[in-house]
């Protein structure tokens, strides 16, 4: 599946949120979007996947205008995994999971063994088999997060949209879910945090900052020390880590900028 | 409702409510001030259905007159309005995405409160014939739910919690303007008659409204069970049902609506029944689980079975007195419910 959007303006009230986002999404590619907090990655992906409607400009799916599409009809095409997902009802796990077969029902049909096989092995794909039975609101984070990407899964679509999916989780369901998004082989869409998770999991990183996109390009060639300083404000240094040839970003918090603290710290490690 | 094997357990829950609300009715039946043998009861439903005359036909038997004109109706009509209130109490949970909602929430109970005080006290509507107060607590319970719906959606899209809000301000507003008439009317026989009629009562029950209103419940109830899908989305809330295909927006104005029509009925036929509208829906959910497929039909049962019952208790509990059936319900009901919550760590969705 391919996406393109073109010229992307959002106003939220009179604030302007996004000036005019240009961006593609090309078959089979891993596409992060990073970004400061409030520069509108969010906003944009909400316009992607529905929930917010561009003021202006267009996104486009494989050519077809995103507004002539029925939203069954995008939720075909395309599932989310969004930051937040709280439920003040107590589903069960595979409740939950088989809700991602929605699109593809009429209302009165109802959910056959086809449809809980498919949720049965997504559950299984993002290593919650056994879990079906549970309620969704014991779960810890991580579990949750995977079942939204299980249901993701479920809705059986060609892209996946990722609105900053691994938030508050610890670093081993951080790479967990990437890794399972990345061995799908889907079209992906993703809002990241991390940049050294960014660098190992896209092909290519947008980077957008105050409503605008101010970078293209894969990990290596974007995410240079005086570009995340221009992007985040942030000192850091970019090293290629030896044994695994893996980017490594090392930021350079104030407070060992400074030259006294910066000599300081050898000694005391020597003590 | 997977498998084979789980859709039989769950037609043969349906078909074991099904019995005891049968049960309940045929008990409620024998009850009251004169008790009858069920042997008379019987011989008189089969009378009367092999009779072909009208149920009001006069020279009949005493025990016909007291299971026809005087028990019968009220128990039919106590179990439409616990069908149609705990359907209702579902559906509304679910439109605010709120496990405390009930069929009043949306300032419904404030609107028929209103209409009922200006009936009884101005005489508004006195010409709509004998059920006047019924009538302008209907309109009035109507009338705040569209308001309601007209207020949520000024100023961009209605959602669960500006429906909230609207229904919380609208119920400020009619609830000022009930105080204010009994404040000015200075009436105390009409203040105990609104007294009266808010505490809920079957007794007012006849034969002429009872096919409206099953209709209306029936209908309304069968449905909210095609409907089950869409409302399992609301309870994930707007965003993440419209990534999975569906808006919501013009489903939960139609809910509303019908919702809104079903318990302004109930309203109509026997004023304000508090409790059943929220409890039930939860008392089935702890039981049946939170998907709607199950919790429609069940809640729908269980709810008549629990008015019927009720009905039946307020007449025999004190001697020669009718206890309002509001006021037993929320004795007995609240207690059971606070075992419920205990026994079964039911967390109404709070998790964690």
């Amino acid at each position: 599946m391919e996406l393109l959007a073109e010229a992307v303006k959002l106003y939220l009230g009179k604030k302007e949120i996004l000036k005019g986002i240009d961006l593609s999404l090309r078959p089979k590619e891993f596409l992060g979007i990073i970004g400061p907090n409030g520069s509108g990655k969010s906003s944009f992906l909400k316009c992607v996947y529905r929930v917010l409607e561009p003021t202006e400009g267009a996104i486009w799916f494989d050519g077809q205008p995103l507004d002539e599409l029925s939203y069954r009809e995008s939720a075909l095409r395309l599932a989310v995994v969004a930051q937040h997902n709280s439920y003040s009802f107590d589903f069960s796990v595979l409740d939950v999971v088989v809700m991602g077969r929605s699109p593809h029902k009429r209302l009165m049909e109802p959910d056959t063994g086809e449809d809980y096989a498919m949720a049965r092995e997504a559950l299984g794909a993002v290593g919650l088999a056994g879990f079906e039975k549970r309620e969704f609101s014991t779960l810890s984070g991580g579990e949750q997060q995977r079942v939204i990407l299980a249901r993701a899964l479920t809705q059986g679509s060609e892209c996946l949209v990722l609105d900053e999916p691994t938030n508050h989780l610890d670093i081993k369901y951080q790479l967990q879910i990437m890794d399972i998004v990345k061995e799908l082989n889907r079209t992906v869409i993703a809002a990241i945090h991390d940049l050294n998770i960014a660098a190992m999991y896209c092909d290519r990183i947008v980077a957008v900052r105050n409503g605008e996109v101010v970078g293209v390009g894969p990990p290596r060639k974007l995410l240079t020390a005086s570009f995340i300083r221009n992007l985040y404000g942030v000192d850091c240094k970019v090293a290629t880590e030896p044994e695994t040839g893996q980017m490594n970003i090392v930021y350079i918090p104030s407070h060992l900028k400074d030259s006294n603290t910066l000599r300081r710290i050898p000694s005391a490690e020597i003590q | 409702m997977d498998t084979l094997f789980g859709k039989i357990k769950f037609g043969l829950l349906l078909a074991i409510l099904a019995a005891v609300l049968a049960g309940a009715v045929l008990w409620a039946l024998s009850i009251g001030t004169i008790k009858l043998p069920e042997a008379a009861i019987w011989q008189s439903i089969v009378d009367q259905l092999g009779s072909g005359l009208p149920v009001e036909a006069p020279r009949q038997s005493p025990v016909h007159d007291i299971v026809w004109l005087l028990r019968l109706p009220r128990l039919i009509l106590a179990a439409l309005v616990g069908s149609g209130l705990s359907v209702s109490g579902v559906v509304m949970q679910a439109l605010v995405k709120n496990p405390l909602a009930d069929p009043y929430i949306l300032g419904i109970s404030s609107g028929a409160s209103l209409g009922a005080t200006m009936a009884i006290l101005l005489g508004i509507g006195v010409t709509l014939g004998e059920d006047f107060v019924g009538i302008a607590a209907f309109i009035g319970a109507f009338a705040v739910s569209l308001g309601v719906l007209f207020i949520s959606n000024l100023g961009g899209r209605s959602n669960s919690v500006k429906l909230l809000l609207a229904g919380m301000a609208l119920s400020a507003v009619c609830s000022a303007f009930s105080s204010f008439i009994v404040y000015f009317a200075n009436n105390k026989e009409g203040m105990q008659t609104i007294a009266y009629w808010m505490m809920g009562s079957f007794a007012g029950a006849k034969w002429d409204s009872l096919g409206v209103i099953a209709l209306v419940v029936l209908v309304s109830a069968a449905f909210f069970w095609t409907q089950s899908r869409i409302l399992n989305l609301m309870l994930l809330g707007d965003e993440a049902a419209i990534t999975m295909g569906t808006d919501l927006h013009a489903y939960r104005q139609a809910y509303l609506l019908i919702s809104s029509l079903v318990v302004g009925f109930a309203v109509y036929s026997s004023g304000m029944i508090g409790f059943v509208g929220l409890i039930i829906p939860h008392v089935v959910r702890m039981v049946a689980g939170p998907d709607h497929k199950r919790l429609i039909p069940v809640s729908a049962l269980t709810g008549a079975i629990f008015l019927v019952a009720a009905d039946g208790l307020c007449r025999i509990l004190i001697p020669r007195t009718e206890l309002p059936i509001g006021i037993l319900i929320s004795m007995l009901g609240a207690p059971c419910f606070i075992y419920l919550m205990i026994k079964r760590t039911y967390s109404f969705g709070g998790g964690e």
